[in-house]
């Protein structure tokens, strides 16, 4: 696999063991064509990049607008907030909405199930992923080549199929309406997606690492763990990240799942719309402060979230 | 005592086995199998065998055969916008090249934004009356009434409006992937092409579609089956009305189960969702995936 033949020369350094696919390819190879600095796609005359900055322009313009017109909106008077016609900017700026919507009760503890969930979920699915991952790609058995397909075909399965069952085994487990409950549920989604990942990452690391371990005395599990884990971080951050992102945004689970200890944001966002009318402007108010920090993390770590992903969908 | 690498993978691998065992395989057996009787809603109520019975139900009724028509066709139409916008701007930021690559980060960040989140957000801009698009539309001379396309509440074009948000937030996946798979294509061999005096178009089909198949097919599969679930974006949006317009298999699934307390029928329903899935899924992974089988 090609992007994992790229990984491979980053491997020894975990900070850029997630190198965006952007700083691998081939760039390194000796520039040429009719004196101008650029290469195969990379448009050379002056007049087509202008187009195509012009383009890009405007596709990022559609593109963000919406999330901003959220982001204004939650800035607008509540009755600004269903004005008719709709204006795009506040008329006139307040902190209104995002006083009501986190006053309101069993917010404030939303925000804290969602997150105790998706840390739960998220150390659940690395604990299982990364040995299973290490199993198959360092020792290539059949069974090891079965599993890797069986949880592919655990990705198809539907989660209105299952998260009715789910939910009475875990009421018979006396674990209803409880975060690890939904954590668990959460993991049967991120625990596929983190083997393959982590599948991708171990399969960078050179055989000859935990076999040097190993003659020196170290057991497997030890080479394991003292010497191939340090190796492949900056792959295990990844597949935490993707994990925690798996939880934080799923709504399926949740409403199946949760009464009103467990509830998680995502259902309290949902449940406006009914159950106190059309309150716009708290929702708004809401899902910004939900989703804002997330979008600070993506760009802080787009690195490693850009390999991830497309290792992710590459690798399959 | 040293146990042989074979047994050490397995004993590697038992956990997270174990626990896919449980969670996921035991309740879709459970789904299998409550598919076959007939279920009181009640807890601790009645439940008899009926044998095939609710499959002849499902397939009876209108709503489940509607249902699985919606969700086809709304797969087709997400997939296929979100494969045509993605490989545009997968191909802009190629054609920039690195002074773009800013962008490139800014344009991920509906990734990461909550489904229910996104549904919320293009309700909002769609809803009749205080819609933002239709008075846009409507001060740009485009549309006479703000409200004359009930993006919401027309059942004839409800299927299309429910799915921008779900185009909206993962075209940038389509894009990462097919950026990507762009960038391992050898600039030599473009070179080479244009010296031979191809044109765009033929650069585009014959050249770096050909070559990004494996990528492109990847990308589709992935994508059609987080499709064809699609939940979260239309039961905000319009919770599958109006008259049961946007209603995909998901959301009747979830009704038939919760609203209409018939878990058997749902049971049933789901099994069959699940099956079509496994299937379409196995057919585009034996004839253009192939995994395991590198380029």
């Amino acid at each position: 696999m090609r992007v994992a033949e790229r990984m491979k020369h980053d491997a020894g350094t975990p900070a850029r063991a997630a190198g965006a696919p952007s700083a691998a390819p081939a760039v390194v190879r000796p520039r040429k064509r009719r004196g101008v600095n650029r290469e195969g796609l990379e448009a050379g005359r002056r007049s087509t990049r202008t187009l195509l900055w012009v383009l890009l322009a405007a596709a990022m313009v559609l593109y963000g607008f919406p999330f901003l017109y959220l982001l204004f909106t939650s800035f607008k008077t509540p009755i600004d907030t269903i004005a008719v016609p709709p204006t795009i900017l506040p008329r006139e700026w307040t902190l209104e909405n995002y006083t009501n919507a986190l006053g309101r009760s069993g917010v404030l503890a939303s925000f804290i199930n969602s997150v105790q969930t998706a840390i739960i979920s998220t150390v659940l699915s690395l604990a299982l992923a990364v040995p299973a991952a290490y199993g198959i790609t360092r020792y290539k058995t059949l069974s090891g080549r079965i599993f890797i397909m069986a949880a592919l075909v655990t990705r198809m399965v539907p989660p209105v199929a299952i998260g009715i069952p789910l939910a009475s085994m875990m009421g018979t487990l006396g674990l209803s309406d409880t975060p690890i409950a939904l954590s668990i549920a959460h993991t049967t989604i991120s625990l596929p997606l983190s083997i393959w990942l982590m599948s991708s990452f171990f399969e960078a690391v050179p055989q000859d690492l935990e076999e040097a371990a190993t003659v020196d005395g170290c057991s497997r599990l030890g080479a394991l763990w003292r010497v191939v884990i340090p190796v492949v971080s900056g792959g295990i951050a990844v597949t935490a990240i993707f994990a925690f992102l798996a939880s934080w945004n799923e709504f399926l689970f949740a409403l199946l799942m949760t009464a009103i200890r467990s509830q998680t944001t995502p259902v309290v966002i949902a449940n406006f719309q009914t159950q106190f009318g059309l309150d716009w402007g708290s929702m708004t108010a809401l899902a910004a402060v939900y989703s804002i920090p997330v979008i600070l993390l993506t760009l802080l770590l787009q690195r490693k979230i850009v390999a991830g992903m497309t290792l992710g969908a590459v690798k399959g | 005592m040293r146990i042989s690498d074979r047994r050490f993978a397995l004993f590697l691998m038992a956990p997270a086995a174990l626990f896919l065992a449980i969670f996921v395989a035991f309740p879709l057996f459970r789904l299998v199998a409550d598919s076959f009787y007939k279920i009181s809603p009640i807890a601790g109520g009645p439940r008899d065998f009926v044998g095939l019975d609710n499959y002849v139900r499902a397939f009876a009724s209108e709503a489940f055969t509607g249902a699985g028509w919606r969700t086809l066709a709304y797969t087709l139409v997400v997939v296929t916008l979100e494969f045509a916008l993605g490989l545009g701007m997968a191909l802009l930021f190629t054609m920039l090249g690195k002074s773009s690559q800013i962008w490139r980060t800014v344009f991920m960040y509906p990734l990461m934004i909550a489904p229910i989140v996104a549904g919320l957000l293009w309700k909002f801009l769609m809803i009749d009356n205080f819609g933002l698009i239709g008075t846009l539309l409507h001060q740009a001379g485009i549309l006479s009434d703000p409200n004359q396309i009930g993006w919401l509440s027309d059942p004839n074009i409800v299927l299309f409006s429910v799915a921008i948000p779900d185009i909206w937030l993962t075209t940038s996946f389509m894009c990462l992937v097919l950026f990507a798979g762009l960038q391992n294509i050898p600039g030599d061999l473009i070179e080479a092409a244009r010296l031979d005096g191809a044109r765009a178009p033929d650069l585009l089909f014959r050249i770096i579609l050909p070559l990004l198949r494996p990528v492109i097919a990847v990308a589709l599969v992935v994508r059609g089956i987080d499709a064809a679930r699609a939940f979260d974006t239309i039961l905000i949006q319009t919770n599958g009305g109006p008259q049961s317009a946007s209603e995909t298999m998901s959301l009747l699934i979830y009704r038939t189960m919760i609203r209409f307390g018939d878990p058997g029928l749902a049971s049933a329903m789901g099994t069959i969702y699940l099956l079509a899935m496994l299937a379409v899924a196995f057919f585009a992974v034996a004839t253009i995936w192939r995994p395991g089988k590198d380029n």
